[in-house]
């Protein structure tokens, strides 16, 4: 158990048999992947104007976080940025496109649009509601659009996660959090009232016991005793 | 004069034919929805002969959102937002549109200082857009160098815009009876300063683009469409305008601040590739030129003549407004039944739309090639298309 073992656990794992060549080669290749992502083009609204293009330009220059490499066929890219929002008449063309790319692939949705149907998810009648619906994400970036140091964000967060492993292969496996739903019998006027009562409890303060409990408190009880016989 | 376009079911079930000299077979390819000379998701179908166009079909709908619809369930400021997200590149323009018809429609009445404001922001983003149109083109053909200096001049003037109004693509500024916010005091002062900057940059895209001869190889005489034909399509902007035909708005039913400055309305001569790239070049110049005449003497006065609560109705039936946006003529066809504070119907005309449609005329007889200098020279915005 030298430094291998004892120093590194995060990258060399323990197994019986010598499973640690293995796992070794794991994380480096895990590295090699993360540092060199090659996107697709494929924008479909606003946000390909700022995820694709202004950040592949010259001011925000993609380039320093080895992304630049922009393919326009599938077949070569292996990260897909959706920038804007999936139509029904789009998404089985997305899917495919998606199941064309090489593996191992990641997905970052950029913008309200591709999360969750943004502005567009009232009242409309072909967006649909997230393009997690169709395929997997890696990665959310919120914004309408998100600037391009948000997306820059989102890439080092999915090079994190593909160095860390933890990025979804599977599709279908994740659920879309449901973040408007309450338990049953449980209603907002309840959670504010417990959150009021908890916040009134943590803002009373007594100050004599609280000055007791305090490491200098035995000195100033000393000192006024001593005060007090002289 | 009419225009015939045949659609995708006529087109697929035409038998191909193969008229040339040499024993070829027709074929159809599918250029989209993914396509990097989409410019978004644009499907076009193209039938060919060898390398030869003979026949272009655009199959829209791949970003169709039903905004159209979706406004019918909003007042006219939720409309605004909604303008900004269909051509991106002229959000402001578009909120313009909205405004001047709400505006007209509803008698409210503005001062000068907004319509100076409108019309500095309106051309400093048509200064953008083509900005940006220029790097792209160079892209599409092969410039790389170009993409890089077209967006530089972009993000300078976003930086402007990032000032004033929060935002870098969706602008939402330009409300009914005013704007959203008013501009900073050092506003002018700024764009004072950028001015001769960004014509020193228009006189580096001529010497780094203009002059090249592949590139001038690739768009003189190519996709020639005659103003007859243009305005038969539709089409408006700088499509037509390269045509000969000089219908700009902005000269001929002066709105904003337009009827105060002295600009040339730029038209081009033979209707190819060429006369499109120049005229938005110029164009860009014509930019500059309003916008030195408008920035010296911005007037005082409140920045919004109506209060941002206060519920717009429009009187009783039908009402239009257009604008001049980078691309073309922007229309806003509003249905009011007077009663209620939203609108009963609502279209928008948008420019893209028509100016897609003349490849169909401009297309064949070309090579694949000279296709995509030819849709790469019309600037499309595909969800201002589709809507």
């Amino acid at each position: 158990m030298g430094v291998a073992l004892g120093k590194l656990p995060g990258i060399v794992e323990r197994f019986p048999g010598g499973a640690m060549a293995i796992t070794r080669l794991d994380a480096a290749i895990n590295l090699a992947r993360s540092n060199s992502l090659w996107p697709l083009m494929f924008g479909t609204k606003c946000c390909a104007i700022e995820m694709l293009m202004a950040t592949g330009a010259s001011h925000h220059d993609l380039a320093r976080f080895g992304a630049e490499v922009a393919r326009a066929s599938v077949r070569q890219a292996d990260l897909m940025v959706i920038a804007g929002a999936i139509v029904k008449k789009m998404a089985p063309r997305m899917r495919l496109l998606y199941e064309q790319m090489a593996e191992p692939r990641y997905v970052i949705a950029t913008g309200s649009c591709a999360i969750s149907g943004g502005p567009f998810m009232y009242n409309s009648y072909t967006v649909v509601r997230g393009a997690d619906e169709v395929v997997p994400v890696d990665v959310y970036v919120p914004g309408c659009p998100p600037r391009p140091e948000a997306f820059f964000w989102g890439l080092l967060t999915l090079q994190r996660m593909i160095r860390e492993g933890e990025t979804i292969r599977e599709p279908g496996i994740r659920r879309k959090p449901v973040m408007a739903a309450l338990p049953e019998d449980v209603s907002l006027h309840e959670i504010r009232a417990e959150i009021r009562a908890a916040l009134a409890n943590e803002n009373v303060i007594d100050v004599t016991q609280a000055a007791n409990q305090k490491p200098w408190a035995r000195k100033v009880r000393e000192w006024i005793q001593r005060a007090s016989l002289r | 004069m009419t225009v015939h376009v045949r659609t995708l079911d006529e087109l697929l079930h035409a038998p191909l034919e193969a008229d040339s000299d040499l024993t070829t077979q027709e074929y159809l390819v599918n250029m989209g929805p993914q396509h990097p000379i989409a410019h978004g998701s644009l499907r076009v179908v193209v039938r060919l002969d060898g390398e030869t166009v003979k026949e272009v079909i655009p199959v829209p709908g791949y970003v169709h959102r039903g905004v159209e619809k979706m406004c019918e369930h909003l007042n006219y400021r939720q409309v605004i937002p909604y303008t900004d997200r269909l051509d991106y590149l002229s959000a402001i323009m578009n909120n313009w549109a909205v405004a001047k018809t709400v505006e007209t429609a509803a008698g409210i009445e503005t001062n000068d200082r907004i319509e100076v404001i409108r019309t500095i922001m309106a051309e400093l983003q048509r200064l953008q857009s083509h900005a940006l149109w220029w790097g792209v083109t160079g892209m599409d053909l092969g410039a790389y160098t170009a993409f890089l200096y077209g967006f530089r001049e972009r993000e300078i003037i976003g930086e402007i815009f990032e000032e004033t109004i929060g935002a870098r693509l969706t602008m939402n500024y330009i409300q009914p009876g005013g704007l959203m916010y008013d501009i900073k005091p050092d506003f002018a002062a700024k764009v004072k300063k950028l001015l001769p900057y960004l014509k020193d940059c228009v006189e580096q895209y001529e010497t780094l683009l203009s002059g090249n001869v592949i590139f001038q190889e690739r768009l003189r005489n190519v996709g020639i469409v005659d103003g007859a034909r243009a305005v038969a399509l539709g089409c408006t902007g700088p499509v037509v305008r390269a045509s000969g035909v000089p219908l700009d708005l902005r000269a001929t039913e002066p709105y904003g601040a337009y009827g105060k400055v002295q600009f040339n309305v730029v038209v081009g001569t033979v209707g190819d590739c060429w006369d499109r790239y120049y005229v938005r070049l110029e164009e860009m110049r014509e930019s500059i030129r309003i916008i030195e005449q408008l920035i010296d003497g911005i007037p005082d006065g409140p920045y919004s003549t109506i209060r941002y609560n206060v519920e717009l109705t429009l009187p009783e039936g039908i009402h239009y407004g257009q604008v001049e946006t980078a691309r073309g003529a922007f229309g806003v066809l509003i249905v009011s039944d007077g009663k209620r504070e939203i609108p009963y119907r609502l279209h928008f005309r948008s420019p893209n739309f028509n100016n897609l449609w003349v490849v169909t005329a401009m297309a064949p007889g070309w090579r694949i090639a000279d296709f995509i200098s030819i849709q790469s020279s019309l600037d499309l915005v595909i969800p201002d298309i589709d809507r």
